[in-house]
């Protein structure tokens, strides 16, 4: 029987009456990128506490290597964290900051001063190891940071939204830096981030948290492809919810009448909702086009804005139903011109890429 | 642009120049800058023209003594009130807000009573029948009353306490700026409560620590209420001197000389420390 690497068994925390970690089970195994994927306020950074010793859980267990952590006192988890904020030391210099878990380590000289080299180099940050933290730009301090964390080789990186700070350019640049560095270092990495483009870029998987629960976890492709709940169609990925009502339902499949009338079978239901019953049909924008294809659903719509983003477009428009949706069709989509701007037409979609929710 | 704006705008409303500086430097000119330089004077011109009233202050033994006691009892009471102000204002730093206002009314509130009533109320404390030694030889601690007043634990313990504001405050001002994220870094870095408290909390709230120790340290070099009540006659302080040597003696030029060298120590002492903190702003530390 193997044991999980690190397994987060249970864990549920209370502020008073106020309840921030409802369950949460998960097990990492052995160099995985895991992202905790959440709203603010979903339990995400609580979880993430306890795994560092700030917070103790109310109950449950944090085990590493199947022995538990929740007796280990922070200074002794010999776990490595990069923070929201910057948190360098201001007083030391880059490298003493480097070098602080070692030194606390009482490890030699000789082998600090490489060590402090090593990680340097890997956070290309060479030339600025007489620098106080203060002489640097945020994307540099945050470099600094993880550099720090991965001085003494912790078995865990726990990452609290460290890009939060920075403006979108330097953070793609530093997603690249973690990619790299995780994929060279082979740590095990836990992030948390509300930004789900951060979230999908990075991680080998995603719990997407909600309400102090996990609401799914998987890779980012099955988030996206297959959402298990309306909550998870909406957060990952962009989405227009189509009130419907369920007619039949048949093998994981289903015949739902739209707002407006429409009838629509063929569509594809996980979950188990009864004839009649309020249901809600999850398109992506992306899965409109302008022209019919093979089984395919139409919906009546009237474009009401239009603009070119290079591949795609985006549109904005109105159903029979009065319901604005977002459509994003391939811009080589598009009947020319005209198709574009004319301003009732037909839009299709594939029943089986689209997905059905109880209301 | 904004900033732009308001800058001019400040310029537009507000005098340039130091003319508004104007009011505070006659009176700073008419009642400290002139009465220091006819202190000066006196001090070498009583009773005669020359320097022998340093050369008396300097040769004497008993005086050099008195000099000594004094620097004595303002390093003991600085770094006695660092140590106590310390966790009081780490507390405060870390309190919510309205607790850490209530706490902070306390202590503003005993620097605003007067400060011979504290005094007197801490002879009544420390004498040998006071509170502290009956409750001492009532729970059977000690036999005999300890000796806590009339001596320098007499003049630490009333003066600490007098000086713990002055330290408290800056020091506040201090730890709220260092982030509580930045000790706990320290800690998952591998640093225990002590060597997070060594290496990071303490060097970090040095400048706060400075600032606080040099205000005690100087208010200390010139305190005279406190040690007079609460000091010994073998542990005079250089301000009793002083008072002694002007009003029982009526020796000015001596007297000037004496509160002429705490002048100019106060002086260099501050100017040292300007030279400290400026040297670290330069190095582009905290």
């Amino acid at each position: 029987m193997t044991q999980p690497f690190l397994s987060i068994r249970n864990i549920r925390k209370t502020f008073g009456a106020v309840v921030a970690v409802h369950d949460v089970t998960v097990d990492i195994p052995k160099g995985e990128f895991l992202t905790f994927l959440g709203p603010s306020g979903s339990g995400k950074s609580t979880t993430l506490y306890a795994i560092a010793g700030f917070q103790d859980p109310s109950s449950g267990d944090v085990l590493l290597q199947g022995s538990s952590l929740l007796s280990v006192p922070s200074h002794k988890r010999n776990i490595g964290m990069v923070f929201q904020r910057y948190t360098l030391f201001p007083h030391l210099t880059v490298a003493e900051n480097v070098a602080f878990p070692l030194r606390v380590r009482r490890r030699p000289d000789k082998e600090v001063k490489r060590k402090v080299d090593d990680m340097l180099a890997l956070v290309r940050l060479e030339g600025f190891a007489d620098r106080r933290p203060g002489a640097l730009s945020g994307g540099q301090q945050q470099r600094v940071a993880l550099a720090r964390a991965l001085a003494y080789d912790p078995p865990i990186l726990l990452m609290d939204e460290p890009l939060s700070a920075l403006d979108k350019k330097l953070r793609e640049e530093i997603q690249a830096e973690i990619r790299r560095i995780h994929r060279e270092t082979g740590v095990t990495i836990l992030y948390v981030t509300h930004d789900q483009e951060e979230a999908l870029h990075l991680s080998d998987r995603i719990a997407l948290f909600k309400e102090g629960r996990i609401e799914q976890i998987g890779s980012g492709e099955d988030l996206y492809l297959r959402p298990a709940t309306d909550f998870v169609a909406g957060f990952i990925g962009n989405s227009n919810f189509l009130p419907a009502e369920c007619l039949e339902t048949a093998h994981g499949s289903a015949t739902i009448r739209l707002a407006d009338g429409s009838v629509v079978s063929g569509v594809k239901a996980n979950h188990s909702l009864s004839r009649g019953q309020k249901a809600r049909l999850m398109v992506r924008p992306e899965a409109f086009r302008l022209t019919p294809g093979a089984s395919c659903a139409e919906l009546a719509v009237e474009f009401i804005d239009t603009a070119f983003f290079g591949e795609r477009r985006r549109v904005v428009a109105r159903t029979a139903a009065g319901q604005e949706i977002d459509i994003r069709p391939t811009s080589d989509a598009a009947d020319g011109h005209g198709g574009i701007a004319s301003r009732s037409r037909q839009v299709f979609f594939d029943p089986a890429a689209a997905f059905l929710f109880p209301a | 642009m904004s900033v732009d704006a308001r800058q001019s705008f400040a310029t537009l409303r507000m005098p340039s120049g130091f003319g508004g500086l104007l009011p505070a430097l006659v009176l700073i000119t008419l009642f400290f800058l002139v009465p220091v330089v006819a202190l000066l004077l006196r001090s070498v011109t009583e009773p005669e023209p020359g320097l022998q009233n340093y050369a008396a202050l300097f040769g004497d033994g008993t005086y050099a003594r008195v000099f000594f006691n004094t620097f004595l009892v303002a390093s003991v009471v600085t770094a006695v009130t660092v140590v106590v102000a310390f966790p009081v204002a780490w507390m405060l730093a870390i309190m919510p807000p309205v607790l850490g206002s209530i706490v902070f009314g306390v202590i503003i509130l005993s620097m605003w009573t007067n400060l011979l009533t504290r005094t007197y109320a801490w002879m009544v404390l420390l004498q040998r029948t006071g509170v502290i030694n009956r409750t001492l030889i009532g729970l059977g601690v000690v036999d005999e009353p300890l000796p806590l007043i009339n001596n320098l634990t007499g003049v630490t313990i009333g003066m600490v306490y007098i000086m713990l504001p002055f330290m408290i405050l800056p020091l506040v001002g201090t730890l709220r700026a260092i982030d509580p994220m930045t000790l706990r870094a320290a800690a998952l870095c591998g640093a225990s409560p002590i060597a997070a408290f060594r290496r990071i909390l303490l060097p970090l709230s040095l400048p706060g620590i400075a600032a606080g120790g040099l205000m005690v340290f100087v208010m200390s070099l010139g305190y005279f209420v406190t040690p007079a009540l609460l000091g010994g006659t073998s542990n005079m302080m250089l301000a009793e001197m002083i008072a002694q040597m002007i009003q029982s003696l009526l020796n000015w030029g001596l007297g000037s000389a004496a509160a002429f060298i705490l002048l100019a120590v106060t002086m260099a002492l501050y100017a040292l420390q300007l030279r400290l903190v400026g040297a670290k702003r330069l190095a582009g530390g905290v």
